[in-house]
């Protein structure tokens, strides 16, 4: 008998871990909408020692909420399940760098443009690479998942061999510097931002003006035109008074 | 939510890839670490003192650490560092970083089996077989092992299993073994399940098939080898 009563009292301990986990995604829909993002991806978005999310995306949204006249809470959710509930209604939006694809416009809705982004090529400085084409039979780091990935594919085919799909951007940078990789491919934003970091000299950036421009966007669930709405006129405020300019600055320089 | 599985048809050279990748890995895993951990096993059950700690604090290390940061720590810092400054060479390929990290790991695992294996056989073994004249060394290879094996298949097994597994964690160094085409797929794609599933179904029909070789090796030594 007290085996059996051991078993029933885990199993509802287990029942209701479970049950609490669920109410928690579920709850807090009251009026304030709940933002998604993958905090590992700066200067974008980060997550600081004390989990407070931080970078140009944050500023970004709280801004347009302001502006646009609503309450957010951002929250860190990581990639594939930010993605995940904003498909299915868990999350109301999503803003994690995100560059606008026709693949992502079957599955998202997505807000006006925010960030004109492009890939950069980086390689050891005394790399005679000028494109990407010069790459062709190189080894090239990529992050998965990410239009530096796509490029690679478009150029080079789906499953070309010397593509090297990484969890994150600085692990293909740090095996380009160890040698691993001939190049790697990424957006300028994540690129200018680590190679500050690295030692001076060593590496260089190569723009290659046949990748199409790409912008962001902040991501909604389909069909959800409310909220849509709301966030494309914050951003259209916040375009109009200088707010948007001055967090731009703050991250990425004068801006042109 | 409808499953994709159209995906697979569009990324099935990323799968077959991984196939074979998931098998090399764990195959290599499997025989150097079998290598590594009956030198270690020895090394543990010998009287030197200066054998049993380099041994013990081997597996000590190995068991005692996430293989996710072995497999890092090898292939960012071990790696490189031997390559560069004391060979002044390029460092390999990924899956060579992921060779070594698994092949240590599963060193260390097995050195526990082995030793067990052969703490099990009982004392008279050893001394009968060298009252009639046998070293140390016939004693273990006619007598001792062969016994000590067929206990050791069961855990061995266990581990050879845990082992395919684990080896999907090399997907973190861009090695492109199974988990690396479902990651792939559904990054890509935005379409999860079918990948995920698929690669289950892979891991499934490799570990399924393991454990059929253990249990047919099982089986023969219990026929053919009758204890006593």
């Amino acid at each position: 008998m007290k085996k059996w009563g051991v078993l029933i009292l885990s199993l509802v301990l287990l029942f209701s871990l479970a049950v609490t986990g669920c109410a928690k995604n579920d709850a807090g829909a009251g009026g304030i909408v709940k933002v998604g993002t993958d905090a590992a991806y700066p200067p974008f978005e980060k997550q600081g020692g004390d989990g407070k999310l931080t970078g140009f995306d944050i500023e970004l949204m709280n801004a347009i909420a302001k502006a646009g006249g609503f309450e957010v809470d951002i929250q860190h959710a990581g990639w594939d399940p930010m993605l995940d509930a904003v498909k299915n209604g868990k999350l109301d939006a999503g803003i994690s760098a995100i560059s606008i694809t026709d693949d992502r416009k079957k599955v998202y809705d997505f807000s006006d443009p925010y960030f004109d982004a492009k890939q950069l090529i980086l390689v050891p400085a005394n790399s005679s690479v000028k494109s990407l084409k010069d790459l062709k039979g190189k080894r090239i780091g990529v992050q998965t998942g990410t239009t530096g990935e796509i490029v690679v594919q478009k150029t080079f085919g789906k499953t070309y061999q010397g593509i090297k799909g990484y969890d994150d951007t600085p692990a293909a940078i740090d095996d380009l510097a160890n040698g691993r990789v001939d190049a790697v491919v990424a957006d300028n934003g994540v690129v200018l931002e680590y190679l500050k970091k690295l030692p001076a000299g060593k590496f260089k950036k190569v723009e290659d003006p046949s990748f199409e421009p790409e912008q962001y966007g902040i991501i909604v669930k389909k069909g959800n035109k409310e909220l849509l709405k709301k966030i494309n006129n914050g951003l259209k405020k916040i375009r109009e008074d200088g707010t948007y300019k001055k967090i731009y600055e703050k991250y990425f320089g004068p801006m042109q | 939510m409808p499953i994709d599985w159209s995906v697979l048809v569009e990324y099935k050279d990323y799968f077959i890839r991984g196939f074979w990748t998931t098998i090399e890995l764990t195959t290599v895993a499997v025989l150097v670490g079998m290598v590594i951990g009956l030198i270690l096993g020895l090394m543990r059950l010998s009287r030197s003192r200066w054998l049993i700690i380099p041994a013990q604090l081997y597996v000590d290390i190995f068991r005692g650490t996430p293989l996710l940061l072995q497999i890092l720590a090898i292939h960012f810092a071990v790696i490189p560092t031997i390559c560069e400054e004391l060979l002044g060479v390029k460092p390999p390929e990924a899956i060579v970083s992921g060779f070594v990290a698994l092949s240590l790991n599963a060193g260390a695992y097995i050195a526990e089996i082995f030793r067990g294996g052969i703490q099990s056989i009982e004392k008279g073994q050893m001394e009968a077989a060298r009252s009639l004249g046998m070293t140390y060394g016939q004693a273990m290879r006619h007598v001792i092992l062969p016994q000590a094996f067929k206990r050791m298949l069961p855990p061995l097994g266990n581990e050879f299993i845990a082992l395919l597994k684990d080896s999907s964690l090399v997907t973190i160094i861009a090695v492109n073994d199974i988990t690396y085409a479902a990651f792939t797929t559904a990054k890509n794609t935005f379409e999860r399940w079918a990948p995920y599933i698929a690669s289950a179904a892979l891991y499934f029909i490799l570990t399924y098939v393991l454990s059929r070789i253990v249990f047919f090796l099982e089986n023969r030594y219990r026929t053919d080898r009758q204890e006593g």
